[in-house]
């Protein structure tokens, strides 16, 4: 029943961002419109797996650094990313990806640098310092950025953070293909690690006692939800809230077992970006709001009342 | 005790020489802190007078002589008191009041300007003939730009429409309420976001194909086509995929001056002529820098 309706839920917001644009196409000419095939189904998709993506990393890594606020973005990889575009806009890096490949680059950097100040402690990847490591590696790269915001040229670099604050305005069949080639690998390497996850609530000792590599597992789940979470980044900037969220959400409704919770995550996140993505496109039109803006109007009173029923319960 | 008493003395002081100031003579040390400031200056003939100017003061080449303080908004107070003037000219926003301030309390006259659009030139150039003490060119000039504002001076080609495209990611379009607008109507072209009262605004690149512009304006100084051009999502747009690209010269064109109606005229020419024009081509003023 919970299945069938998060299914509808996520056909629906698909449906919806195909269907309600700010330019008028008729009903009847929809499947015929070069405005749906070439903009508005590829940035409904791209919303989808973007979103979709951001609720399985955000799920995986508050799993694996045991902590509630755990985000996507947590750890460094906006500060890289950001860093990475900035970068490529001062040194005016040439061709339509200069940017985005640029952003990727950055994010893996930063996620390179927390992994290995995660291991500063010996061969185990200790997650306290993963969380430590990664708010430093973000707010060093932060500082790195603003360096050369002010140094450089001014009103270009403030678009760099336009670009940073998210959205998919850069959406294309392009980007939906390498999404769709790229995302499916971490996103079965974290389903796959469904049962050990489980077991790591319960602490890493007894996780081992319960027969999970506990080392390998973490391995695997945080370099998987970061790669995940750095082509997110590098086709739609920092899109906040949906990795928070979504999972706690999730949670909420398909408990605690990661084999339910990770594909609802994933539905409900694609749902969630979908569905906010149109109203960024629609509600102020012929403008348009960032789509960050949106996710979290949207997330934060669903949030508040799920918390709120979860309670009293 | 003793200390606060010396700050009052002090604050007591700068008012006073401040006021003393700004009923004194002629400036003869001014620092223009925008482009278009510089440029009014030098056209009413107060560019010897000139000690410093933005980093972004290119025109006309003169000005590249004079030294410069950096940005400009907001400015280094440090960096435009050792220019020593007795005049400082800034555009009227936030930072720049608070800048302002600082330079009165250093004893520098200043004076803040609104100009964002054509109808605050002539009263901008006014005020700076005033200053200067250079009323009978400022008026001459002043009456130039009005006439040329409330004038429309040539038909305009009827079915011209642009869209100004500031930035790709997210588009990143001027509204109604901006400089570049006006130029547009001046040159007899529509712009497609003249609905929008703000002059500038995020868009959907979908409403960008829907208004389906004929040119798409950019800011370009070295006439090349927008990297945005290849992007595949942005061939939805018929102009891009014609290549119907307006490259501009932000010095011309960025900025309200005296040079707006050369930029009108620019415009025009090269929306009239259009037909069988190489497109893509910058519009012709040499690229400086």
């Amino acid at each position: 029943m919970r299945w069938t309706l998060l299914g509808a839920v996520a056909v629906l917001a698909l449906m919806t961002s195909v269907v309600l644009g700010p330019a008028a196409v008729p009903l009847n000419e929809l499947l015929r419109s070069d405005i749906v095939w070439s903009l508005r189904v590829p940035r409904a998709l791209l919303a989808f797996l973007v979103g979709g993506s951001l609720g399985v990393a955000g799920a995986g890594l508050q799993a694996l650094v045991r902590n509630p606020l755990a985000d996507p973005f947590l750890l460094g990889l906006s500060g890289g990313a950001g860093l990475g575009a900035v970068l490529a806009i001062a040194l005016h890096l040439p061709g339509p990806w200069g940017l985005p490949i640029a952003a990727f680059l950055g994010a893996l950097a930063a996620l390179g640098l927390v992994y290995r100040l995660g291991l500063i402690g010996g061969a185990s990847l200790d997650p306290r310092i993963l969380l430590l490591g990664g708010v430093a590696i973000g707010a060093f790269a932060a500082a790195i950025t603003t360096a050369i915001v002010s140094l450089a040229d001014a009103a270009e670099l403030r678009n760099a953070f336009l670009w940073l604050w998210g959205g998919l305005s850069g959406a294309s069949w392009d980007s939906v293909l390498l999404v769709a080639l790229y995302a499916p690998i971490p996103l079965i390497v974290l389903l796959a690690a469904s049962r050990p996850l489980d077991l790591l609530a319960l602490g890493e000792e007894s996780a081992g006692y319960l027969g999970a590599e506990v080392e390998a597992v973490k391995r695997r789940v945080y370099l998987a939800a970061s790669l995940l979470t750095a082509v997110a980044v590098a086709v739609s900037g920092v899109i906040g809230f949906v990795g928070l969220v979504v999972p706690h959400i999730a949670r909420l409704t398909w408990g605690h077992r990661h084999r339910a919770l990770l594909p609802a995550a994933f539905l409900g996140g694609g749902a969630l970006l979908a569905f906010a993505d149109t109203l960024a496109r629609t509600v102020v039109a012929p403008r348009e709001l960032p789509v960050g803006v949106v996710t979290a109007l949207i997330g934060v009173p669903v949030f508040a009342f799920l918390l709120k029923r979860w309670s009293i319960a | 005790m003793l200390r606060r008493l010396s700050v009052v003395v002090l604050v007591l002081f700068a008012c006073h020489t401040s006021a003393r100031r700004h009923d004194a003579a002629p400036a003869h040390r001014i620092v223009s802190l925008l482009p278009s400031f510089t440029e009014i200056l030098f056209a009413i003939g107060a560019g010897d007078r000139v000690v410093g100017r933005t980093q972004w003061c290119d025109y006309p080449p003169a000005a590249l002589a004079v030294p410069s303080v950096g940005e400009g908004l907001p400015p280094s107070v440090e960096a435009v008191a050792a220019r020593h003037p007795d005049l400082v000219v800034l555009y009227k926003a936030g930072p720049n009041v608070t800048a302002a301030q600082q330079l009165e309390r250093l004893g520098i006259r200043t004076v803040l300007i609104d100009l964002n659009r054509l109808e605050d030139l002539a009263p901008a150039a006014r005020t700076l003939g005033r200053l200067t003490g250079l009323e009978q060119q400022a008026e001459s000039l002043a009456r130039a730009m009005d006439g040329f504002t409330s004038t429309n001076l040539h038909q305009p080609p009827p079915t011209s429409t642009i869209a100004f495209v500031v930035w790709d990611n997210p588009p990143i379009i001027i509204g109604h309420g901006s400089y570049l607008d006006q130029l547009a109507a001046q040159a007899g072209a529509r712009n497609v976001f003249g609905d929008i009262a703000a002059p500038s605004a995020q868009v959907s690149l979908e409403t960008i194909v829907a208004r389906d512009p004929q040119w798409i304006a950019v800011f370009s100084d070295s006439g090349t086509p927008p990297a945005f051009a290849q992007r595949r999502e942005w061939r939805a747009v018929r102009a891009v995929r014609e290549r119907h690209f307006l490259l501009l010269p932000g010095s011309l064109f960025g900025r309200p001056g005296p040079r707006s109606s050369q930029a009108v005229r620019e415009l025009r020419d090269r929306l009239e002529h259009d037909v069988g024009a190489q497109h893509a081509a910058p519009l012709h003023e040499t690229p400086r820098r």
